[in-house]
């Protein structure tokens, strides 16, 4: 065994990785916001094109320098954010970096949550669907996960504000806090009132994948030797689940949910939309929709550093968690020492 | 048992949170949800009250529900008598929410930094703007312009002394409201502002959600809203507990057609101008005959709209003489006939399968184009093709993107949505001067006897005087741009504002709303009042 294991080699390559992935992502994003057919000024103008004439429209694309070609345009972009200045968002008339950090907040709070509320709810459901498998619990269970791994966000979503907020009338069916209440006076209980459903919309797909893999694992420990071991020995199958499978699931359960960040990130643009959450959300869209090239790059390029920051901590904390990694970590800090 | 006992617990604790809809007192604070947030703030110089209300600032004029012009911040406007320079008196009393004076300087601030601002406000017309003294103003125009009074109707004065970035986060203003929270993308709170000059809101305190349509509506099932504006495709099923105003609009559709032969000229970016077959007089005159606007209001709005005769229909500057009767594809063939086009040859039958007219080898035929993502359009245009073919020409309908619209609509039929306050539009659709200048006269209309009306009606002293020469450009008895006339346009539909309220809330008279719904609305706001206790 003589690939020991370097944390600095492994902080060095994420970082490399990390430096060509973000003016890639950057580039992308830029590529398919000028193809769009959306003209920017016309989007910005909106209603208004009948009072505003062409002078004053060549004026609004001079100013934000849509008369200069994509290429000069990307460049000058890049290099002012290679010195950390995103640029001005165009539909918000602001630094594309207040934009995002105003609501960065808000959606962190909603994809914290539903992410916890996921992994619980999805590991817990595929110890049980493993644990008992070929069970009616099993079976139900398998059938909840397909059916929400093939559903729309949006769909599930605006079928729960039709039942929790218009039939039942229990959840609220937008924002943050109540109508008429100013943002500081709000309640913590408004507060977790209004970010019940968007959450509970957004962990309830994570869990399909959660749940479907940690069944596929559990099942695998079930039928391993051990196991039969173990049952040899008058174990119960729960018994048995709760011994030996509920660890060798937790490890690819949680790389699993790290690994899923970048559907939770998406999946919250749309909940946000459908519950009018004032997150990244709804400007993620207007930013699309409004062919706000600034406001989207600064977008794509935090999405990005958010996705590749959950895969790297997951990637820590696997090698961190598992024994038979840290061994050899834990060697190769001795040897650096 | 337990599960009983959970949801028992969570109505008790939501309901605890719910709002208070069955208070007895009279109500002191609403809830609307009108749409039509600025991302960019409440700031007039980058755009902030083009229609509706400005909220927190005033104007130096504004419009009354018949849309008469009548003073707000001027006592007096009059121009010069070469028309380019208008002196505005303003009244004394006005003061600014943080209680400082308003003063000509302020006018004169906010009129030049929204011309410097490349913004969608759009001053290009104003050369120069000074304060003389403390309480007159004098506007240089480039050019005579009568429109320009829609300027000072639309554009709220701003503070100089407390202008800067961040002023539409934070606006100052003598409006008859205050800001007092805005947490974007979800409420607007606002409250009276005790140092305004005119009438006082009854309420205390007005939040406007800025929700999608579907939450709009869900939230004014739940019965958490005072106001709402709904889309017509779900005007029909009004909430329990809510009234429905359909308010009349000159949120106009109708179909524009290219005025040019085909003569293999073209736009600078590329695109070809002219169509043989609208260029003809008889066609165009034809397919409004055809039309059945009626029934166009009743199938494809649902009832929420009102045939479209014109441009402005029912404002001061519209011209019902223009019309035609409609709902006759008799009179339409019977004019196509007198016209020249013949029933097809059968030489020819395989080029022109629906036996279209015909005139000089040129078979009665165009495309309606629309801009795919818009649904009442498209059924608008089917319908309406529909209707003309029964005159003998034949209709094809495509879908578009607006980026191809662009390059297509100079020589082809699109149907196109306008309608506006300011009859600045009729001399933007209608000028040769306009012509092809985005949207604008895309047709490429050129009329010597119209434009010379339109240009009259700019250098009028006053929009009354202005009104009868916008009416003589559509029709002055012998030509004009109106259906009698050229028949620049088939126009369709105008569209209803389609309202929930609250039956005690009283909003007053309504105005003939423009091309947008939401905002509009609240033209009165602070006239609105509670009737129930």
């Amino acid at each position: 065994m003589n690939a020991a294991f370097s944390w600095r080699a492994f902080a060095l390559r994420r970082a490399l990785r990390l430096a060509i992935l973000l003016p890639l992502v950057a580039l992308c994003a830029f590529l398919l916001v000028s193809a769009s057919p959306i003209d920017p000024v016309g989007a910005l103008v909106g209603a208004e094109v009948m009072h505003v004439g062409v002078e004053q429209q060549a004026a609004i694309a001079h100013k934000w320098g849509l008369d200069q070609p994509p290429a000069e345009r990307f460049l000058r972009w890049f290099g002012n954010a290679l010195q950390g200045d995103l640029g001005r968002s165009m539909i918000f008339d602001d630094e594309v970096i207040d934009v995002i950090g105003e609501r960065l907040l808000a959606s962190l709070a909603l994809m914290a949550l539903a992410w916890t509320l996921s992994g619980l709810i999805g590991f817990g459901l595929g110890i049980l669907a493993g644990a008992l498998e070929g069970s009616l619990w099993d079976r139900l269970i398998r059938g909840y996960a397909f059916v929400l791994a093939s559903a729309p966000t949006f769909w599930i979503a605006i079928l729960l504000l039709l039942f929790f907020a218009v039939q039942l009338g229990w959840a609220p069916f937008c924002c943050a806090a109540p109508p008429g209440v100013l943002p500081d006076e709000a309640t913590l209980l408004q507060r977790l009132h209004h970010i019940a459903l968007p959450a509970l919309t957004l962990s309830l797909l994570g869990v399909a994948q959660v749940t479907l893999y940690t069944r596929d694992k559990v099942r695998e420990v079930m039928a391993s030797d051990y196991a039969l071991l173990s049952f040899a020995q008058g174990e119960s199958r729960l018994g048995v689940a709760r011994r030996h499978a509920l660890r060798n699931a937790a490890l690819p359960a949680l790389t699993l949910q790290f690994a899923s960040l970048s559907e939770l990130f998406g999946g919250s643009i749309l909940a946000e939309t459908v519950f009018t959450y004032p997150g990244l959300g709804a400007a993620t869209v207007d930013a699309g929709t409004r062919g706000d090239a600034p406001l989207l790059l600064g977008i794509a390029l935090f999405a990005a550093l958010f996705v590749f920051a959950g895969n790297t901590l997951g990637d820590v904390l696997a090698r961190w968690l598992d024994p038979r990694h840290s061994r050899a970590a834990r060697n190769d800090m001795a040897a650096d020492a | 048992m337990s599960l009983r006992f959970l949801s028992l617990l969570l109505a008790t604790t939501f309901s605890l949170s719910a709002p208070v809809a069955l208070h007895a007192a009279p109500r002191t604070t609403l809830v609307l949800a009108v749409s039509g947030e600025p991302a960019y703030g409440y700031d007039p110089v980058k755009g902030w009250g083009r229609y509706g209300n400005t909220l927190f600032q005033s104007t130096l004029l504004k419009r009354d529900a018949k849309l008469n012009i009548v003073g707000d911040l001027a006592t007096e406007w009059k121009a010069s008598a070469d028309r380019k320079l208008w002196t505005v008196k303003l009244r004394e009393d006005v003061k600014f929410s943080d209680g400082r004076p308003l003063t000509a300087e302020d006018v004169a601030f906010t009129f030049e930094t929204t011309r410097k601002e490349a913004g969608t406000v759009d001053l290009t017309v104003l050369e120069s703007v000074r304060a003389v003294d403390a309480r007159s103003v004098e506007f240089r125009l480039t050019q005579p312009r009568v429109t320009f009074l829609n300027m000072m109707v639309t554009l709220g004065i701003v503070p100089k002394h407390a202008y800067g970035p961040d002023y539409g986060q934070k606006p100052i203003g003598s409006g008859p409201f205050r800001l007092v929270s805005w947490a974007q993308g979800q409420q607007l709170i606002i409250e009276p502002n005790p140092n305004h000059h005119g009438s006082k809101p009854a309420f205390t305190r007005i939040t406007f959600l800025f929700t999608k349509e579907d939450a709009t509506y869900a939230a004014a099932r739940a019965g958490q809203l005072d106001l709402a504006a709904v889309p017509a495709t779900l005007a029909a099923n009004v909430p329990p507990n809510m009234k429905r105003v359909a308010v009349d609009t000159v949120d106009n559709r109708g179909l524009l057609f290219p005025m040019q032969p085909a003569k293999g000229e073209k736009t600078p970016n590329g695109a070809t101008i002219g169509n043989d077959v609208t260029a003809d007089l008889a066609i165009r005159q034809a397919v409004n005959l055809s039309l059945d606007r009626k029934a166009l209001a009743a199938g494809v709005l649902n009832g929420f709209g009102s045939p479209a005769w014109g441009p402005a229909d029912g404002l001061p500057w519209d011209n019902p003489e223009q019309r035609l009767p409609d709902t006759n594809p008799a009179a339409a063939r019977e004019l196509l006939l007198r016209a020249g086009w013949k029933p097809s040859t059968s030489a020819s039958t395989s080029a022109n399968a629906s036996g279209a007219l015909e005139k000089d080898g040129v078979i009665a035929r165009f495309t309606i184009v629309y801009p795919a993502s818009d649904g009442t359009r498209q059924a608008l245009a089917l319908a309406a093709a529909d209707m003309i073919r029964k005159s003998g020409i034949q209709v094809d309908v495509a879908g578009k993107a607006w980026d191809e619209i662009k390059l297509l609509a100079h020589s082809n039929v699109v149907v196109f949505g306008w309608g506006s306050h300011d009859p600045q539009e009729i001399y933007n659709l209608f000028s040769a001067g306009a012509s092809g200048k985005g949207y604008f006269n895309a047709g490429y209309y050129r009329n010597a006897t119209v434009n010379a009306n339109l240009e009259k009606a700019q250098q009028a002293a006053s929009l009354q005087e202005s009104l009868p020469h916008w009416r003589a450009a559509a029709w002055d008895g012998k030509t004009g741009f109106g259906m009698k006339g050229d028949a620049t346009w088939a126009w369709l539909v105008n569209l209803d504002h389609v309202y929930f309220v609250n039956p005690c809330l009283d909003i007053g008279p309504r105005q003939i709303e423009p091309h947008g719904h939401g905002f509009p609305v609240t033209w009165n706001l602070q006239d609105w009042r509670w009737t129930c206790n």
